[in-house]
């Protein structure tokens, strides 16, 4: 009887390695495809353009801001992955995804050889979360799927939120009336 | 490390879970792994406390004790290595235990009418009755997702 010989998890092999940001929030490392990150820019660089955001069905997005005339909404990276609050210092945005996420620091470039998947056992929001796991200098490292941040719904529910502009003028018209 | 290449249908492993004695068919154990590393990360799974990389493998540890007690143990030995089903797939899923396994041979009878959901059958073992542990039904009872747990380096 050789059991482990029959369990199919292995490492899928990349066809290339694949180079990945590792980043930390709240001391934890995550790696993330450094070919989903358009750029990596600090907090205060993008402070004076951001506006403050609320939906309460979607408490993890709490800033807006505009960018090539699109929307881009600010993901806390400890309220998505429900880690204690940390002081982000610098946000990733997100190619292709109106997605920019707050982080603590950037960790290093590195290269994945090959990312396993996800053990079957894990059955949360994770496996929204991740694409799968890495194995990287004696630690194993989530690598992170960038579409995990905002799901399609989530998009759906603050997309129907006003943003705080638009609640001023709504406001101001009413008193006018 | 114990082998359990020759185990046959009436072989059982002992171990040890939150104080309280279990058994697990030997076809569903597949070593019995030293306290390597647990590697956690944020997810929101009940009692996954992380996993292991084991032989070039990563596997999910399961805390079964905290199932059973609501506490974990701390003390753990040894990662107890057996297989799980999900569908048409298995996985070796790793479970802490507090002390020595020991395999043993005893014919399998039904479980006492009281026993808990997650006892599938009993066996006697020297002259102690031990239950026989369902891991999927013991996970199922207590499946109800958390919330996000933090990790833990």
């Amino acid at each position: 009887m050789k059991i482990a010989a029959q369990d199919a998890q292995r490492p899928r092999h990349l066809r290339a390695a694949e180079t990945a940001i590792l980043f930390t929030v709240s001391r934890q490392l995550f790696a993330i495809a450094a070919d989903t990150v358009q750029e990596i820019r600090s907090t205060d660089s993008i402070a004076g353009s951001a506006s403050e955001f609320a939906c309460p069905e979607v408490p993890k997005v709490s800033h807006t801001f505009e960018r090539a005339r699109r929307q881009y909404y600010v993901v806390s990276g400890c309220a998505h992955f429900g880690l204690r609050v940390s002081r982000p210092t610098l946000v990733l945005i997100l190619r292709q995804l109106r997605v920019a996420v707050l982080v603590d620091r950037i960790d290093r470039m590195t290269e994945l050889h090959g990312i396993f998947d996800l053990p079957l056992a894990f059955g949360g929001n994770e496996r929204r979360w991740y694409r799968g796991l890495t194995y990287l200098d004696d630690h194993v490292i989530p690598v992170v799927n960038p579409r995990g941040f905002l799901t399609a719904e989530e998009f759906h529910r603050i997309e129907g939120v006003p943003q705080a502009a638009e609640v001023t003028h709504q406001v101001e018209g009413a008193a006018s009336q | 490390m114990i082998s359990l290449e020759s185990a046959q249908n009436d072989s059982f492993v002992l171990l040890q879970l939150a104080e309280q004695r279990f058994a697990l068919p030997a076809g569903l154990v597949a070593e019995l792994a030293p306290p390597v590393r647990l590697h956690s990360f944020p997810h929101t799974s009940p009692h996954i406390s992380g996993v292991i990389v084991r032989r070039g493998r990563i596997l999910p540890v399961y805390d079964a004790a905290r199932a059973l007690s609501g506490k974990s143990s701390f003390a753990h030995r040894f990662y107890l290595v057996a297989r799980r089903q999900f569908g048409e797939t298995s996985e070796m899923t790793a479970i802490p235990v507090d002390g020595e396994c020991e395999l043993v041979t005893s014919d399998f009878r039904a479980p006492a009418n009281d026993a808990a959901s997650y006892i599938s059958g009993e066996i006697t073992a020297a002259g102690e009755s031990i239950g026989i542990l369902d891991i999927e039904s013991l996970i199922q009872s207590h499946s109800q997702p958390t919330g996000p747990t933090e990790a833990r380096q």
